[in-house]
């Protein structure tokens, strides 16, 4: 069997469990099930989903603030200050949350079947000029930071500013945003960094969610030594993306030594005021709204939560 | 049949369509969606039963491609530079410029013919379309240079030439295409432009007075305008450089401050500036309606060539044929600046024969992974580079080499369509004697060339700054 | 390039027809005109805001991703009515009578066979984005301020189906050309040899330079 998948941009951190997972699949069967992973070639980004329907790929990869109408149920793990605080966490409750029926038959409209997750750390801010430690300091602040986390910052008087990803730096530079909400691995690649005097540590906003789903039939006609190699093979895949991960954040601290970039440090009443403000009103709103369409939100948010503190005791 | 040999047949299908004159872009389209159907059905193995399955997830591969495509904010630049230059008649701005030109610059020998190289310039300032420029410039500096004497096959050659640089100079709806075909910054393919353009200027100019200098009874020198003349020929061509310091400006700040916005806002905002000009000038909503009609039919064609071109390329994704020629173009012996001239020389045939966005959007998704491969890779740093550039700075090189060569095609036989549209305009002019009279500026594009390739700071040198 | 071929009018059925499709077609257009002058709008909007009141459009990108279907899709059928879609003419200007008329509608059927698919490939990508039971009916909504998708995507069907309804009416008048061995037919876009395609198109520019250095 040979499998198209369909992902983007270039092969980075981010890929790195798909690329892991072909290896291992090919490794497993003898050469018998092999992945081509291909780097936009095959789709938008936007799209995958749509091509996963079609079933023009087999696998592809794709994050849920792309289309929020498309997947609303995965959008929970979008909310603004989860309260996730590592990357394990983050792959402990996408993949509870990718568990739960209700997100299976949300995805299942699209012919898809949730696989993994591609866990993202904390949209923490780079921003230009003087740090900005207070909720105060936000009012008319242009971020450059989209869905949920853009709407947090809006609820203290931040402007969200529509920007794609290839234009943050332009716009960090010409003044067309302040600061930028990103990953670390993305800063670094979009070069947000580089216009950075400062970077928020702690402020964790949330993330964006991005799972990588199969196409429904493709996976039920694989033979069963293949659908066990698949299988077996993602803890595995989620092993080596988080080792790798883990790797770039070491390294940040010295980037942002090297560069001269400031971390700011805020402090924990300021966090509490942002996440009362901001967290609280959306994460109700969206509880509401999706209520409204039939889905089981409050349960999904409860799930989530649940999750957070299993893991934390757990551990 | 293996998809890399797909690819091959499939594309040979496109090259015939397209020479037995079927629209580029639904030839393009078709070609790509009959590709798809034949990779489908090839995986599931040719079995009749499975083919309508292969002919279904084909269609809607394909049918996604219009929408997702399109719907591109980098995309909107090819309107709005359109539309400036459709206003810009309207503004009175090619009249002005061409005037100001004329009592600043013809007192040089072979002077009109020097001041209509540069108020050509001057207005692909505005203009984003090298025929249009021909075209207007046609009526206005050809019946002058006849007066005072110039040959009219030379005078029309010298127009033809000087279209061609509205596509270097920004707004240049070509430069965007082919950021987005390359999926690089359009911002500084824009900025790259304009020193290649204004040095394509330079080189026609120092051309016409080579053989101003050197050939008897070539037209005069034509002096006598005073200073007062010549200033107060200046605000009515102001527009432009406002047009042109906005776009600059939203790029890139020279002044080392912040930049205004993004390209597309600039873009967007130019043409808001030459839009109150031309009411000012008493442009009413017929003239508006008139600009906006022939807006929408250029970029529909433009757009149409877009979809068309990126179904056949989603299918050459899927057939894996950009990546096979990469590796095969980076497996040749030959040394990759060679590799790279033979490339440049194959754009010269091709484009004898086909319009220039066509032929752009035709070759790239195949030749650019392979030019960027001989250079080593699209990530590569100069250091470790071949040709001494990192690759985006690669990428923008070998864009404004490609975009030069499809302007040099708009002037050479059999199919010049610059020369086509000067003849058109006048009467008294056969094609023939235009490509006739364009001659002496393939010796200067050749030169440009040369330089470009051998110099690449030429181009990279602004875009560096940004 | 655009050159428009001349396409004759006379007191036929089919010319009648090609007449009231005309009026569709140019109204489209002008749609799509004018969505280029929101583009310009937009954006005097967005930068304005931003510079003098700290308030950026909210959602520029996305109003743009919307804007942009209507300028790309909504006057292909007007342009092919004239035979303005791009094509290189080489082989096709030097044919003359039945066999010009046999290579056109060979050609327009390929692009009526192309279209027929795209028109149902864009409609499905359509019905992907659209829910009757969701609200503002979106399946599918834009990154930033999350507006649906499926009006914008409903476009291309629709234009589509204008650029069938185009390309049959030419089948027939090509078709028409070739049993009847028509010299000049009406409905169908002449064939123009380049050179002549490049001096209607400055004849038309012209036309618009003279009007615009008129009032200089
Ligand atoms: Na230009
Ligand atoms: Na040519």
């Amino acid at each position: 069997t040979e499998w198209n998948v369909s992902v983007w941009g270039k092969r980075r951190a981010f890929t790195e469990h798909v690329e892991k997972l072909a290896e291992l699949v090919s490794e497993k069967t003898g050469g018998e099930f092999t992945m081509n992973i291909s780097y936009g070639g095959l789709s938008k980004n936007k799209e995958n989903l749509d091509g996963i329907s079609i079933g023009a790929f087999e696998m592809a990869q794709f994050c849920a603030g792309y289309h929020r109408d498309k997947n609303p149920t995965i959008t929970v793990l979008e909310l603004p200050f989860l309260g996730v605080a590592n990357l394990e966490e983050e792959v402990a409750v996408s993949h509870a949350v990718y568990a739960h029926p209700a997100v299976q038959k949300d995805l299942a409209r699209w012919n898809a079947k949730l696989l993994m997750t591609s866990p993202m750390p904390q949209y923490n801010i780079v921003g230009t000029g003087e740090a900005r430690d207070e909720l105060g300091e936000f009012k008319d602040m242009r971020v450059r930071a989209t869905g949920g986390i853009g709407k947090a910052f809006s609820a203290v008087g931040a402007v969200p500013t529509s920007v794609t990803a290839t234009e943050a730096y332009n716009a960090m530079e010409s003044g067309v945003v302040d600061t930028v909400a990103f990953a670390q691995h993305a800063h670094l690649s979009f070069g947000t960094i580089n216009k950075a005097d400062w970077w928020t540590e702690n402020l964790n906003p949330g993330t964006v969610n991005c799972p990588v789903v199969v196409n429904t039939d493709a996976y039920e006609a694989l033979s069963d030594a293949e659908r066990e190699a698949l299988d077996s093979s993602v803890d595995e895949a989620i092993a080596h993306y988080l080792a790798n991960y883990g790797a770039l954040l070491e390294k940040w601290d010295s980037v942002l030594a090297e560069k001269g970039v400031e971390k700011v440090t805020i402090s924990e009443d300021q966090l509490a005021e942002f996440r009362k403000v901001a967290a609280d009103p959306i994460r109700e709103q969206w509880i509401a709204d999706m209520s409204a369409q039939g889905l089981p939100a409050q349960e999904l948010y409860d799930l989530v939560q649940k999750t957070l503190s299993d893991q934390r005791s757990g551990s | 049949m293996e998809p890399i040999e797909i690819g091959l047949w499939v594309s040979g299908l496109l090259l015939a369509t397209v020479l037995l004159g079927m629209r580029v872009a639904f030839a393009a389209g078709l070609a790509g969606l009959v590709g798809l159907v034949w990779i489908f059905w090839a995986k599931f193995g040719y079995d009749p039963e499975r083919f309508t399955k292969a002919l279904t997830i084909a269609v809607k591969t394909a049918g996604q491609v219009p929408h997702s495509k399109v719907s591109s904010q980098a995309l909107s630049l090819i309107p709005t530079f359109i539309l400036i230059g459709y206003l810009a008649y309207y503004a009175g701005l090619t009249k002005a410029l061409f005037e100001a030109a004329k009592r600043w610059l013809a007192w040089v020998p072979g002077g009109l013919a020097v001041s209509t190289v540069f108020a050509t310039a001057g207005f692909a300032a505005v203009s984003g379309a090298s025929v249009a420029t021909s075209a207007v410039f046609a009526r206005i500096a050809i019946p002058e240079m006849l007066k005072i004497g110039y040959d009219k096959r030379f005078a029309a050659g010298v127009v033809a030439a000087g279209g061609t640089l509205a596509s270097l100079i920004p707004p240049s709806a070509i430069l965007v295409i082919y950021a987005i075909i390359v999926e690089q910054d359009v911002g500084k393919l824009l900025l790259a432009g304009f020193i290649p353009g204004a040095f394509s200027a330079v080189v026609y100019g120092l051309l016409i007075i080579g053989m101003a200098m050197t050939i008897k009874g070539f037209g005069p020198a034509v002096t006598g305008f005073t200073w007062r003349e010549r200033l107060v020929s200046l605000p009515p061509a102001l527009p432009i450089l406002f047009v042109v310091a906005t776009i600059i400006l939203f790029v890139y700040n020279p002044f080392g401050g912040d930049a205004w916005g993004t390209p597309t806002e600039g873009g967007a905002i130019g043409a808001f500036v030459v839009f109150l000009m031309a009411l000012y000038r008493g442009m009413r909503w017929a003239e508006l309606k008139d600009a906006l009609l022939e807006t929408a039919k250029l970029s529909v064609m433009i757009f149409t060539i877009i979809w068309g071109v990126l179904i056949y390329v989603r299918f050459l994704g899927f057939a894996e044929l950009p990546a096979a020629f990469s590796d095969w173009i980076t497996s040749l012996t030959l040394s990759p600046m060679l590799i790279l001239i033979c490339i440049l020389l194959a754009y010269a045939v091709l484009g004898m024969f086909m319009d220039a966005i066509g032929m752009l959007l035709l070759t790239l998704p195949v030749v650019y992974p392979a030019v960027m491969a001989l250079n080593g890779g699209e990530y590569v740093s100069a250091a470790e580079s071949t040709f001494g550039m990192s690759g985006p700075m690669c990428a923008i090189w070998f864009g404004i080499l490609v975009v030069k060569m499809a302007e040099f095609c708009l002037i050479t036989p059999p199919i010049g369509l610059n020369c086509f549209v000067v003849a058109g305009v006048r009467d008294d002019l056969t094609v023939q004697d235009v490509f006739k009279g364009v001659t002496p500026f393939f010796i200067a594009d050749g030169i440009t060339i040369a330089l470009l390739v051998a110099f690449p700071s030429i181009v990279l040198w602004l875009p560096s700054l940004a | 390039m655009a050159g428009s071929a001349a396409v004759l009018k006379d007191g036929s059925l089919i010319s009648r027809w090609d007449r009231q499709l005309l009026r569709l077609e140019r109204v489209m257009a002008l749609i799509s005109g004018l969505a280029v002058f929101s583009l310009m709008v937009l954006a005097v909007v967005s930068v304005g805001g931003r510079n003098a009141f700290n308030a950026p459009l909210p959602g520029y990108v996305d109003w743009i991703e919307q804007v942009m279907p209507l300028i790309a899709f909504m006057g292909i059928s007007f342009v092919q009515r004239d035979g303005s879609h791009i094509r290189m003419d080489l082989v096709i200007s030097s044919l003359r009578g039945r066999a010009l008329w046999l290579f056109e509608l060979i050609s327009v059927l390929l692009i009526l066979a192309l279209m027929l698919a795209l028109l149902w490939g864009s409609w499905s990508h359509f019905l992907r984005s659209f829910d009757f039971a969701a609200p503002l009916w979106s399946r599918d909504s834009s990154i930033d301020i999350g507006l649906p998708i499926w009006p914008a995507k409903l476009l291309a069907p629709v234009a589509f189906a204008v650029l069938c309804l185009r390309l049959l009416l030419q089948v027939w008048g090509y078709g028409r050309a070739l049993i009847l061995g028509l010299a000049r037919p009406a409905a169908v876009p002449l064939v123009q040899s380049a050179a002549e395609q490049a001096a209607a198109e400055a004849e038309h520019l012209g036309g618009v330079s003279t009007s615009a250095s008129d009032r200089d």
